[in-house]
């Protein structure tokens, strides 16, 4: 499994990375994996994950949800998330479909897409989770195919090492769902940033993105990566110790001055 | 009867009247009087009719009385809004250069235009010199209220400092020199209860919060629980803390609880509205145990509602509120001193008991100040120990489980981040360990515990009702719970009859049937007294004991109940015995 190798590779101990799983598919991979974890609610986990990262900031927090969860239920927050830059691992599992409740159409959906929802065809563009991180602040925002896993593990690798809000959208064709966005379909369409691509240049990657749209092509690779402060690292509460750690704070009387 | 001087201001929103209330209750304070107020305002900005009165006693008092001593206009609607209020001895501060009043009362022209004028000030200094005004017809010390002026201007420089210490001293010599048979001097005499904090529920909530190590604090602004994110979030430079104002109330109260899985203890602070929106997410705080407090601050539901009015109608909304079935545990404080208490209680509760406990509040209660002996609150805090339940730092056996199924229904909790005790906090049914489970045997396993935890909670930590008077002799017992208390208890201290008792609930959820039976006997005359008009706690009591109170008294006007409606009521019964 990729992200657990990816976790073992980056040198992580058990205690070290707090993973937080959304509802779906996806999600049930909580059982293989024995790190203190949430499977909060769907659509939820980044907003765990904020509370959790801001309680403990020196462990790595990593988010595994699929695209129904984290663009559709969830989208808010990842919004939110973007720009707040709050240093988390985002993994979302984009079979661009919602499977678990078998079949019907995800924000990622192709416009057009027959469903069980959506017999007529979807109405809707499909969502695009890169142009919206990268709007919003994201300072690593990538694209792995999950055809090829050593190529989607070093990714996972480089988020992981990444200071600040990470992303990476994972292709994903859904075998028993999914007729069209095959593998065949997504070998078709992917393809490798080009050499001259300057990951720290946001208004490039931005460029890049929204051509490869018009296409219908799948950038992979990093798009995107920048060292901005993050969250927790702004936050002046939170320069030395982690919330967990402080002491207790007994001065009330200087709090109750206010009142008097 | 125990002296009480009612003072009001009333006028426009932005007019500067909840700070001049408040200044007049800190003064009041000064001079070892005890306080108790109660502002209204519309949803608005600017304009509207925003008032504040104040009442003023040598002894505790809870609620405001309708004759009104002093009321202060500044403008003409005051006085039309009050109108029933004013008796012939009212003293009524107004400029009769700006509007006319009838002939009621004891009307006072304090010439505003003109003194503004004097010193070049603007329109909301106003308020300023009917302060001073204000201070002097109480007889109170002159260099207190400069010196609390002062203060208040401080921040905005010399200048503007100077000008508001002459405005109010315009004010007060205006009264001094030319009222001087108007003056009658109003201060307290016992000393035990002072110094003393003016303080509102919500920062009193915030208080003891933090004095119960609250660490991580979120919500969305929403009325009339706004102010403890203000407070809040204005201590982290002091306290430590962390704040997130966050993007809405799901990610409030899901930032919350990653916080309280990490380990923390953390709250998340709403209304209604907001509470609505976080019901799915107390579901999974109730199955996956994470402990959490919830400030839910009511106001006139439904829907919008009225967000500046204050009601008692989600009550069976925060007891049923999250699907499932899950333990959870619901306080209501009464008043200030109980809303330190229940808050500082909260926090221990939630993490013992590794669930959801709602603290609830109602716009009354949140923004009204009281008086409160400082030293009692530091005392309060001082000895307050932090109870942290069942928690886990080392592994003693072979594998951890965080759902162990136990005599008491508690499990042992880990923090994260403590080797060899990972476990997965998990919003699905599960087995001891966390793992997802669809077995009917695990899942009526972890069921039973849960509940469990409910029965312990029930022979351990539930607090009985107080009774107020006594409950053997009472042949009419008034039940309340919230804000209710302190209306109700004015009103009986005025009706002083041996016949009359109350019984006030904090611990509302769940309840015990057999804790509570004894103090229903048939043979009394039990009126609760509630702020909604579907008799909510009833329908509590009832579902909850089986025991069930015909005669209710129901108010859901979004104003709290006054004591004279409670005293009319009670003497009412009483003369007319209704009860046999």
């Amino acid at each position: 499994m990729a992200i657990k190798k990816a976790l073992a590779e980056s040198g992580l101990a058990l205690e070290e990375a707090f993973i937080v799983f959304g509802i779906g598919c996806s999600g049930n991979m909580n059982d293989f994996l024995d790190n203190y974890s949430m499977h909060g609610l769907h659509g939820r986990s980044i907003a765990n994950a904020v509370g959790l990262k801001m309680a403990n900031h020196k462990k790595k927090v990593i988010v595994m949800a699929g695209d129904g969860d984290t663009y559709g239920e969830g989208g808010n927050h990842l919004l939110h998330a973007c720009r707040g830059n709050h240093d988390l691992k985002l993994f979302v599992h984009d079979n661009h479909l919602y499977g678990l409740t078998t079949g019907q159409v995800s924000p990622t959906s192709k416009k057009g897409m027959i469903s069980k929802s959506t017999p007529q065809g979807m109405i809707d563009n499909s969502f695009d989770p890169l142009s919206l991180a990268l709007t919003q602040g994201a300072t690593f925002v990538a694209q792995a195919f999950a055809g090829n896993v050593p190529a989607l593990i070093a990714i996972m690798k480089e988020a992981i090492a990444h200071k600040g809000f990470a992303i990476v959208n994972i292709l994903q064709p859904c075998v028993t769902f999914d007729k069209v966005m095959t593998y065949k379909f997504y070998l078709e369409r992917i393809f490798s940033l080009p050499a001259e691509h300057d990951r720290q240049n946001l208004a490039m990657a931005l460029s890049l993105v929204m051509k490869a749209r018009e296409e219908e092509k799948f950038p992979v690779g990093v798009l995107y990566q920048k060292e901005k402060a993050t969250y927790t690292e702004e936050h002046a509460n939170l320069k030395a110790e982690t919330l967990l750690d402080k002491k207790r704070y007994t001065d009330f009387k200087t709090l109750m001055a206010e009142f008097r | 009867m125990t002296k009480q001087i009612n003072w009001k201001i009333g006028g426009e929103a932005g007019f500067g009247i909840m700070t001049t209330g408040l200044s007049f209750a800190k003064l009041a304070v000064k001079n070892n009087l005890h306080t108790f107020d109660y502002a209204e305002y519309p949803s608005l900005i600017r304009g509207g009719h925003n008032s504040y009165e104040v009442i003023v006693s040598s002894q505790k008092v809870t609620a405001t009385k309708k004759p009104l001593d002093i009321l202060l206009c500044l403008n003409a609607q005051t006085f039309s809004e009050n109108e029933a209020r004013i008796t012939a001895e009212t003293i009524i501060l107004y400029d009769a250069s700006d509007f006319e009043l009838p002939e009621k009362g004891r009307r006072v022209n304090i010439p505003l235009k003109d003194i503004r004028e004097k010193f070049g000030a603007i329109e909301i200094a106003n308020n300023t010199i009917l302060l001073g005004a204000s201070v002097a017809l109480m007889g109170w010390d002159k260099k207190q209220l400069i010196n609390l002026v002062g203060e208040e201007f401080k921040a905005k420089g010399e200048k503007v400092q100077k000008l508001n210490q002459d405005l109010v001293l315009e004010g007060y010599n205006l009264i001094e020199q030319n009222y001087g048979q108007l003056i009658q001097t109003f201060v307290g005499e016992e000393k035990k209860a002072f110094p003393a904090l003016v303080i509102t529920g919500n920062e009193m909530y915030a208080l003891a919060a933090v004095a119960a190590d609250c660490r991580y604090y979120s919500a969305y602004p929403m009325t009339p629980a706004s102010s403890v994110l203000t407070v809040m979030a204005d201590w982290q430079a002091k306290a430590g803390i962390i704040v997130r104002h966050s993007e809405d109330e799901i990610a409030g109260v899901n930032n919350a609880l990653g916080a309280a899985f990490a380990g923390v203890r953390a709250s998340v602070g709403t209304s209604g509205g907001g509470f609505a929106l976080m019901t799915e997410s107390l579901s999974f705080a109730g199955v996956a145990e994470i402990p959490l407090v919830v400030l839910l601050s009511q106001r006139p539901g439904p829907a919008t509602g009225m967000p500046t009015w204050t009601e008692q109608g989600d009550l069976l909304f925060a007891v049923n509120g999250g699907h499932g079935e899950f333990p959870k545990i619901v306080l209501a404080p009464g008043d200030i001193t109980e809303v330190m208490e229940t808050t500082l209680k909260a926090f221990n509760l939630a993490d013992i008991y590794q669930l959801p406990v709602i603290v609830l509040l109602d716009k009354v209660l949140s923004e009204s100040h009281e008086s409160i002996s400082e030293s009692l609150v530091e005392k309060y805090m001082q000895s307050y120990e932090v109870k942290r339940g069942k928690l886990v730092t080392q592994l003693t056996k072979d594998t951890y489980q965080r759902f162990l199924d136990t005599k008491d229904g508690i499990s042992p909790r880990s923090i994260p981040g403590s080797p060899g005790l990972a476990y997965q906090a998990n919003s699905y049914e599960h087995f001891e360990d966390g793992h997802t489970t669809e077995s009917a045997l695990e899942r009526v396993k972890q069921v039973q515990k849960r509940k469990r935890k409910m029965n312990t909670y029930l022979e351990t930590d539930f607090a009985l009702p107080t009774v107020l008077g006594n409950l053997d002799k009472a042949e009419v017992v008034l039940v309340s719970w919230g804000s209710t208390k302190r209306p109700l208890l004015e009103a009986v201290k005025d009706v002083s009859s041996r016949s009359v008792a109350m019984l006030h609930f904090t611990h509302l959820y769940p309840l015990s049937r057999t804790k509570l039976a004894s103090f229903f006997g048939k043979e009394k005359h039990y009126i609760i007294v509630e702020n909604n008009s579907e008799a909510q706690f009833r329908k509590l009591l009832a579902a909850e004991t089986g025991i069930y109170i015909e005669d209710v008294w129901l108010k859901y006007n979004g104003r709290p109940w006054w004591r004279e409606e409670l005293v009319d009521r009670i003497n009412n019964l009483l003369k007319t015995k209704k009860y046999v």
